[in-house]
Order: structure tokens, then C-alpha cells, then sequence
């Protein structure tokens, strides 16, 4: 048919075409091993898991199901235990994320000053990163828990912190703040080092203050590194799991809506039930993410830019 | 050629959707309350453990903390292990929950990685309704003379029986050797406030919920109703049972950190001498007479129940076979060669682990080492079982969830009971 | 001129700009040091209170004091004893070097492909890729755990590295994009000018240039691998395949009635100091890694 096309009076491909046509075979022949991969196992399971939210699986009798449509959204969403572990999770995502970025930020501004060293002291700081996340809840368990751990020693406090509701959801933050404030710390002062000191100089000739050369410069500067900051830890904050499954498996008001769906599928067998609380968990994490793209939509396209 | 894949894409998934439609059989038994029917389970013949096919078996049950297990799997292959039988023992994490969890991830696998688990007697309805369990009935049935009539109702379900009782156990108050024994549950949380306090299981897990139904049967109450449909947990004489727990730790009576203890906590706090009482199971009688307290503790049975009566809750375990089990012959000989008197007897002479069997109880050398060997066997005849139902997990959770909800004063008893009663009806409502 | 780099529309690599861009300060002040002690008790401490516990036994493990009074090492024989420890580390092992390797190649196509093809809608297949990263990974263990049972391939390997991929081949991808970005343009026009095919100008040119940040992503997938804790704990049950986060999580230990946080403690010490050796060795790199994509315009 090319040829066809070329005989009504096309012009001959050039090497440039013929060029462009092979490196866009090649392109998609390079692009499609990873999209295959993603479909597999991104994709069809979350498919094939709202295939099971739309079921029920019975739990008296082996093997038996029935459609029940919606259902398991709606009972989920109106159930006190979802709807717990949903403002538990919020409440988590707020704090912990507003409690790492501005310790992050102070971290990065002294990091961005001390330049002796800096090199040691991002391995410390890394450290936290790196501890897995099963390790930071046993070393938070057991600085919290009675006889072994110090806190209540040094405090002189009988509290009984991993067993008591205000507080194991604290500790978790704790937990959670301690390992990726130093994450955040990187990020900003990444951000920060961009930042030519031209313009700061020019700040203290004109007589700011160093509050006022913080929030007048250094804060609109770090926008960008700030929003990615907070973006990448709020989607991580919502689905977060280790944290509470170790410390207290997701009860003593520590529900989350991972655990939760885990609870619900895993130990209740509960399959079409647990399913849905997983999708819902999905939806939820996707609406925030689609203000990300929104908002880092020019950066991606920055980076595919030819 | 993207739009060719984008098709092929499609349409997998749009096969793949129909392939998964109806998962297995739908069989069997409408299930209509509390009992129940499983009907097309695999059947194992009482004859299967006679010669089996050679090989090892895994036995499968929660940490070890007796060594009761590790003794029966090395006694057992001393004396099989010429023949080409072996066993090899697999620990689960202490909390039963988790061994529960642990099990049924592996039966949902079809995983033939347990061939025998120790199953916690309130699992028989749940497991079997799954088929995940050979129903056992001719070796049971051949044997039931052997043992306790209580510990053998507990591997009934439907009309069949699906394990081989392999320990019992019932609960007692451990207090120090000298102090006086009160009569009453209301006169051991007056007396342990001046003796250093009573500790007991009050985490959100099934040792809870064994710990509250203690006093509530004691007091008179009921969790299900007689034909296990409905759910009678909210009833005046169950509140009256939470008041007493709460106001017990309120008055300090009960230190508030028995809303984090499970089995081994209570053990650690108690071996510090601190407290005044323990309710704990069998086990803690050898397992707690270390350091401080060697030979100081004394076991008595559970009180009554001020203005009502008695209870205690049978606990214990079963040997339950699973059906993907590759030799479930050497299985069956296994389970069998747990309940034999010969290990019975070494369980509670070593061990403090009740037996299954009442043979064991009249035998002298138990009646001398083990001073409350009667009234154990009297504890154990007159326990009570925990509600019988396939969602007998979920109406624990109930149970559990609300009443340490209480405990930790974060709910009132009434408000707790209430909340547990309508989630057990959800429950039994469950499809 | 560094300023109108700096704030032009066009991203100035990060590489060059941390390297050149080290502020000429006066002396750090005091109270900067002051922050950075602070910095490091708070980075360092929880770390060191877990060796202080690992090197505790007995009545010791009791006394909640933040130095041992009997420092022994018997809790690390025990765990070197125990053999499903040793075999979840050679599990945790295989499937992270095998999810990586995975990654890193099917990765480098797609994403060399991405930055420097001409193909339709590749915003929207990055775009695609990163939402992925953000999928909840229960969304992704539930069904997968129905699935890999039916289909046999539960507790193994396997079924691991697949679901795996889910994080470690977007987080590939999106390093690598950046990375090739950065290269320049001329030297593969000098090799395709030279005859070769673009595929061969990616293999001979692109690939050994872009070392640096193939190592960087490898190691970031490296990690996450290392550290993924839902899907090893549903996807495993036994020895065979459960990863040392999932094992961690199930300690039995080797003492009779006491929960070992002992042993706990010395398998978590255990499993944490290859990791911050990585850290200690490529901390530039990993940097370079995570910040990439942050700091650009």
C-alpha cells in the first residue's frame, strides 16, 4: 500500500523518514517489554481484584460465591471500622507529613550550612533511610515497651504506650517521622543548592534579615523541591502498613486503610469484602496523586522533550 | 502495532475475567446458625496409620514455650525412625491468631507444607466447613472411649469428627503458697489490691475473650442463643462481669498494662513476684516455678462468681490433619501417637499440660507430682466450650475488641456489650 | 551567568550544579554545630539503642538501660544458629539481585526509548509509570495471593520478583530517563553519523555512559526490594521463599516464655549494616537517585 502511495505522487522517503519511521519501531519494540511487564503485574491485579469486590466468598461453606455488584463499597464505606481506619490514616498522612517536612527543612538548612563534612554527615543521615522498615518498628517496640524499654524509665511514667490509644498511633508517627524526615532533608537541600548566593547577597545589601531572606527567598525558591517532597510522602503516608502491622497489627487505633483490607482478606477471609476496602484504598490514593500529575504534568514532559 | 497490543491486552483480560467466575463447587449444606453440616470431605480410614507410605511429616503448632512439642516429635521419631518414619516440628509465633493465620494461608495455597497442625479447639467449625481437614470420624469413633467426653466435643462438628484431641487445658488462679485462696471473683480483686494486684490476658486477642467469658458464664450469661442464631452477649449479668474487670483495674486492682498481656506477659510479670495472682492456663504451673517463685505458687480452681456460679472455659488443642497433606497416613499415626497414654502421661508429669485422656489422671505417679491433678480433671469435665460456628473468629473479634476497649476505659462495660452484640449478629449473618 | 543558568527555564544538571555550586560561607557558627549534633543523636540514636538491646541477654534484656551491664554476643550466635534466619537472608538475597537485574534492563529500553525517541504520547507512559509507584500494595497483594495459589507459584521465588516489579521497574525507568537525558546528544549522532543503528549506538555509547546511573538505580531498587515487607509476608509462608523482612516479623526465637527482642534485635543489627555499608559507599550516588527529578525547573 506504501508504494501505492508513493506512486500517486508522494514525495520518495527521505533517509530522515525512513530513519524516523525504524526509530519509532524501535522505540515501541523498547518500550513495550516494560509495558507488558506493568500490565501484568500492576495492572491485571487490580483488574481481577475489582472482579473480586464485586463478589462475595462465602465463609461457612467451602468454595461458594455469589455476585453482589456494590454491595461491599457500600457496606464498606459505611462500615465505623473503615471509616476509622480512614480518618486514622488521615490524621497519620496530616501530622506525619507536616511533622518530616519542616524537621526535613530544618535539617537541610543546617546540612546546607555545615559544609564541612557533608559528605559524613548525609550517610548519617541517610542511615534511618536505609534501616528497614521492620527493623525501625522493632527499634521503636522496644525503646516503648515495658521492662525493656528506657522511655518510661527516663520518664518516670508507667504508661503503657504500644497498649493505649493516643499513643500507639503517636509512636507510629514517631516511628514514621524519624525514618523519612532524613529523606526529606535530601530532597530540600538538593533544592537549596541551587540556589546561587548572588541573590543573598543581594538580600543583605539591601539590609534583610535572615528571617527575612528565609521567607522571602530561600521558601518561594525551595517551592518546587517542597511540593515534591510533600507529594511523594503523602501518597507513601496513605497506603502506609509496615509501621502498624509490626507495632500493634493495626489495632489499639492504629487502623490504616492497608491493614484494614489486609485484616479483612488475610484473617477474616473475607475476599470480596477485603477486595473492595483495597480498591477503595486505591481510588483514594489515586484522586491525590491525579493533583500531582496536575501539577508535575510540565516536569514529566520536560523529561520526555526531545 | 500499539493499537494491535492494546487489543491483545484487552482481550486477555476480558478472558481472564470469565475464567475466574464461579471458584469451585458450590457445595454442600446451607449453614443456618451455630451448627452446621460439610458434606464431600475427604474421609481417612482408621486403618491409613498402619503402614503408611515412608517418609517425613511436618507437624505444625505455635512456639514451643513448654517443649512439649519438641519432646513428642523427638519421642516420636525414636520410635519410628527404623522404619522410615520421621517427624520434623515448625513453630509459629505465640499469638493464636497468628497461628490461625499461618494455617489458613497455607490451606488457601493448597500448600502441603503442614501435614499435622496443633489446631486450637475453637477451629474445628471454621476448618472443617472449609474442607480443609480429613474428616477423621472411623479412627474417632473406634476410639472415643479413650477420651475425655468435653476435649472429644471439641473435634465434633456437623455430625463428624475432625481431629484427634491432643491437649486440654483449663484455666486456674495461681496465687503464692501461704496466702489464703478467695472464694470469690469479687474477693479476688478486693484481696489482690492488698496482695500486689492480679494480672491476667487483657490484650485485643483471643485470650481475651477466654478471660472475659470466664466471668461471664460465671455470672450467668450467654453469647449465643440456644440455637446459636442470635446473640445474647447484651444481657445484665455479662455487663455485671465487664463492671467487675473494669472497676478492677480502676481501683488498681489489676495494673492497666494487662490491656498489652498476652499469655507470655503475664508470665514475666508475674515470675517478678510483684503481683499477688495470676489466671493463666496449666502450662504456667511448671512454666513460672523458676527463680523467685520456685515452688511458691499454688494453683487454685476458678472462683465463683458472687450471687451466680461457676465457669471455666475449655481451651486446649486438637491434631488436625490437612487434606493436601502428601501422606496423611503417617499424619494419623502421628496424632494417634500424641494421645497415647504414654505421652499423655509425659505431658502433664513434664510439662503441666493437661491430657486428653482420663486414664492419666488416676495414674499415681501424676497423682503425686501434679497436687491439683483432680481438680483439673474435675475443671476440665465441667468446662464450658466457647460458642460453636464456622465465623466463631469474627465473633471473638467481637468480643474481644470491645470488651479491651472497656478495660482500657475507652468505652463504658454497657456501651462495649452493646457494640460487640450487634457486630456478633453481622457476624452470624455472614454470607 | 550561574544565576540566569540557575533560573532559566532549561534544568541545569544536578551533578554539575552541587559540585560547582559549594557556598563560600564565613566559618560555620556554633549553633550550626550545635543543629548538627542534633542531627546526629536523632539519625543515629534509635540505631544505636537496637545494638545496645542486641547485645543484651537474660536479666539483663529487663533492665531498660541504655548501656548493656553484661554485654554478650550470644543473642548473634543464636540467630547465626537458626536456620530459617540464614535461609531468609539467602532468600532476601536471590530476589532482590534477580528483581534488580530485571528491572535495570527492561528499564534502560524503555526508558532510553522515552528520552530520546520520538514516539506518541510518551508523557502519558511516564506519566503511566509513575502513577504505578503510587498503587497501594494491598491493592496488588490480595489478588496476587488468590491468584499465585491456584496457579502454584505461592512461596516461591518467583512469585515474589513478579510483584516486585510493580515498584522496582518504574523506579528504574524514572531514574534512568533522567540520567539518559543527561547525556549528550552528540556523541550518539556521532555514532549513528558513523553508521551505526540507534539500537547499537544505545548499547556501545549510551549504556557504558550511563554506568553511573545504573548503578544508582540499581541500588535504589536494590533496597526496595530488600525492604518490601506486605508482599513477602502474603505472598511466602515458609523458609522457601519468605524474605528477612517477612522473617524479622516472625521471630520465634530461641528462649522459652520471653517474647526475644534479644534476637530480635540482633537479626535486625544483622540485616541493617550491609545496607548502611551500601549506604557509607554510595551515598553520592543514592543521592543523585533520590533527588532526581525533584530540583528541576
Amino acid at each position: 500500500m506504501a508504494t501505492v502511495a508513493n506512486q500517486a505522487g508522494a514525495p520518495a522517503p527521505t533517509r530522515r523518514r525512513s530513519r524516523s519511521l525504524s526509530e519509532k519501531r524501535l522505540a515501541v519494540l523498547m518500550v513495550s517489554p516494560s509495558m507488558i511487564l506493568i500490565a501484568l503485574v500492576a495492572a491485571w491485579p487490580i483488574i481481577y481484584a475489582i472482579w473480586l469486590s464485586l463478589h462475595q466468598y462465602s465463609v461457612r461453606v467451602a468454595g461458594l460465591s455469589r455476585w453482589v455488584g456494590a454491595d461491599n463499597y457500600t457496606s464498606a464505606v459505611s462500615s465505623p471500622d473503615w471509616r476509622s481506619a480512614l480518618y486514622h490514616t488521615i490524621i497519620f498522612t496530616v501530622i506525619s507529613v507536616t511533622l518530616e517536612t519542616m524537621i526535613g527543612l530544618g535539617m537541610a538548612l543546617a546540612m546546607h550550612r555545615a559544609f564541612r563534612g557533608q559528605g559524613l554527615l548525609r550517610t548519617v543521615v541517610l542511615v534511618p533511610w536505609a534501616v528497614l522498615t521492620v527493623v525501625t518498628a522493632v527499634m521503636w517496640r522496644t525503646m516503648f515497651v515495658s521492662p525493656y524499654g528506657f522511655i518510661n524509665t527516663i520518664l518516670g511514667t508507667h504508661t503503657v504506650w504500644l497498649g493505649q490509644e493516643p499513643y500507639a498511633l503517636i509512636i507510629i508517627i514517631l516511628a514514621d517521622v524519624w525514618k523519612t524526615s532524613p529523606f526529606i532533608a535530601l530532597l530540600l537541600l538538593a533544592g537549596l543548592q541551587v540556589i546561587p548566593d548572588d541573590i543573598y547577597e543581594a538580600a543583605k545589601v539591601d539590609g534583610a534579615t535572615a528571617w527575612q531572606r528565609f521567607v522571602r527567598i530561600t521558601l518561594p525558591l525551595l517551592k518546587p523541591a517542597i511540593l515534591v517532597a510533600l507529594i511523594f510522602r503523602t501518597l507513601d503516608a496513605l497506603r502506609i502498613f509496615d509501621l502498624p502491622y509490626v507495632l500493634t497489627q493495626g489495632t489499639v487505633g492504629t487502623s490504616t486503610l492497608s491493614t484494614i483490607a489486609q485484616q479483612t482478606f488475610a484473617t477474616n477471609r473475607l475476599y470480596g469484602q477485603g477486595a473492595a476496602m483495597a480498591i477503595l484504598a486505591f481510588i483514594i490514593v489515586m484522586l491525590v496523586s491525579f493533583g500531582y500529575i496536575r501539577f508535575v504534568g510540565g516536569n514529566i514532559r520536560g523529561m520526555t522533550a526531545e | 502495532m500499539r493499537r494491535g497490543l492494546g487489543i491483545a491486552i484487552v482481550s486477555t483480560i476480558a478472558l481472564t475475567v470469565t475464567a475466574c467466575g464461579s471458584s469451585g463447587s458450590s457445595s454442600s449444606s446451607s449453614s443456618s446458625g451455630g451448627g452446621g453440616s460439610v458434606s464431600g470431605a475427604k474421609t481417612l480410614a482408621a486403618s491409613a496409620m498402619n503402614s503408611p507410605p515412608k517418609g517425613t511429616i511436618t507437624y505444625c503448632t505455635g512456639k514451643d514455650t513448654t517443649g512439649d512439642a519438641a519432646y513428642t516429635v523427638a519421642q516420636f521419631n525414636a520410635k519410628y525412625s527404623a522404619q522410615g518414619y520421621h517427624a520434623q516440628l515448625v513453630e509459629f509465633p505465640a499469638s493464636a491468631d497468628q497461628q490461625r493465620a499461618q494455617f489458613i494461608q497455607r490451606q488457601q495455597a493448597h500448600s502441603s507444607s503442614c501435614d499435622v497442625f496443633s489446631s486450637d479447639v475453637i477451629w474445628t467449625a471454621e476448618f472443617s466447613s472449609q474442607k480443609w481437614l480429613y474428616d477423621l470420624t472411623p479412627y474417632v469413633t473406634a476410639n472415643a472411649s479413650k477420651f475425655i467426653a468435653a476435649p472429644l466435643d471439641t473435634v465434633h462438628y456437623g455430625g463428624k469428627y475432625w481431629g484427634v484431641p491432643q491437649t486440654s487445658d483449663a484455666a486456674f488462679i495461681y496465687y503464692k503458697k501461704g496466702e489464703a485462696v478467695p472464694s470469690t471473683w469479687q474477693q479476688v480483686y478486693a484481696d489482690a489490691k492488698k496482695t500486689g494486684g492480679i494480672v491476667y490476658q487483657g490484650a485485643p486477642y483471643e485470650g481475651l475473650t477466654c478471660d472475659f467469658l470466664e466471668l461471664a458464664f460465671a455470672a450467668g450469661g450467654q453469647v449465643l442463643s440456644a440455637d446459636g442464631k442470635k446473640s445474647v452477649l447484651n444481657s445484665p449479668q455479662n455487663v455485671k462481669a465487664l463492671e467487675l474487670m473494669v472497676s478492677g483495674i480502676k481501683q488498681g486492682s489489676a495494673p492497666q498494662a494487662v490491656t498489652t498481656y498476652m499469655e507470655p506477659e503475664t508470665d514475666q510479670a508475674f515470675t517478678t513476684g510483684k503481683y499477688g495472682y495470676m489466671r493463666n492456663w496449666t502450662y504456667a504451673y511448671a512454666a513460672d516455678s523458676t527463680g523467685a517463685l520456685k515452688g511458691k505458687i499454688a494453683a487454685a480452681p476458678l472462683p465463683t462468681f458472687a450471687g451466680a456460679g461457676k465457669a471455666s472455659i475449655l481451651g486446649g488443642h486438637n491434631s488436625v490433619i490437612s487434606v493436601y497433606s502428601k501422606d496423611p497416613g503417617l499424619a494419623l499415626k502421628f496424632a494417634d501417637f500424641f494421645a497415647s497414654p504414654a505421652m499423655q502421661k509425659a505431658q502433664i508429669l513434664k510439662f503441666s499440660l493437661a491430657a486428653v485422656i482420663p486414664s492419666v489422671y488416676t495414674d499415681p505417679d501424676v497423682r503425686k507430682a501434679v497436687p491439683y491433678s483432680s481438680q483439673l480433671l474435675q475443671a476440665l469435665s465441667q468446662a464450658h466450650a466457647r460458642p460453636v460456628s464456622p465465623v466463631y473468629p469474627q465473633i471473638s473479634q467481637a468480643i474481644y475488641t470491645n470488651v479491651n476497649d472497656a478495660l482500657a476505659g475507652r468505652v463504658s462495660p454497657q456501651a462495649a456489650l452493646q457494640k460487640a452484640d450487634s457486630q456478633i449478629n453481622s457476624a452470624l449473618a455472614t454470607f | 551567568m550561574e544565576a540566569s543558568a540557575a533560573t532559566s527555564a532549561e534544568a541545569v544538571p544536578r551533578a554539575r550544579a552541587r559540585t560547582a555550586r559549594k557556598p563560600k560561607r564565613d566559618r560555620t557558627p556554633w549553633y550550626m554545630w550545635i543543629a548538627v549534633v542534633a542531627i546526629v543523636l536523632f539519625c543515629l540514636f534509635p540505631f544505636y539503642w537496637l545494638i545496645n538491646m542486641s547485645l543484651k541477654a537474660g536479666s539483663d534484656l529487663n533492665g531498660s538501660s541504655v548501656v548493656p551491664h553484661h554485654p554478650t554476643l550470644t543473642n548473634y550466635s543464636a540467630i547465626f544458629k537458626n536456620p530459617d534466619f540464614i535461609a531468609s537472608l539467602r532468600n532476601s538475597a536471590i530476589v532482590a539481585l534477580i528483581t534488580t537485574a530485571l528491572a535495570l534492563i527492561v528499564g534502560s529500553f524503555c526508558a532510553y526509548a522515552l528520552a530520546r525517541l520520538k514516539l506518541r504520547g510518551k508523557a502519558i507512559i511516564l506519566g503511566l509509570v509513575l502513577s504505578i509507584t503510587t498503587f497501594p500494595q494491598i491493592a496488588i497483594a490480595a489478588p496476587l495471593f488468590k491468584l499465585w495459589s491456584d496457579i502454584g507459584i505461592f512461596d516461591t521465588y518467583i512469585g515474589l520478583i513478579i510483584p516486585y516489579l510493580t515498584f522496582a521497574l518504574p523506579l528504574a525507568i524514572f531514574i534512568l530517563v533522567s540520567f539518559f537525558r543527561e547525556i549528550p546528544k552528540d556523541l550518539e549522532e556521532a555514532a549513528l553519523v558513523d553508521g551505526a543503528t540507534r539500537f547499537q549506538a544505545f548499547r556501545k555509547v549510551v549504556v557504558p555512559l550511563a554506568a553511573p546511573g545504573l548503578a544508582t538505580a540499581g541500588i535504589l531498587t536494590f533496597i526496595a526490594a530488600w525492604n518490601e515487607f506486605l508482599l513477602a509476608v502474603t505472598l511466602t509462608a515458609t523458609t522457601a521463599a519468605r524474605t528477612v523482612p517477612a522473617e524479622i516479623s516472625f521471630f520465634t526465637g530461641a528462649t522459652e516464655h520471653q517474647v526475644p527482642y534479644g534476637s530480635i534485635a540482633a537479626a535486625s543489627v544483622v540485616i541493617s549494616v550491609p545496607l548502611i555499608l551500601l549506604v557509607l559507599l554510595f551515598q553520592k550516588r543514592i543521592v543523585a537517585g533520590l533527588t532526581a527529578g525533584a530540583v528541576k525547573g
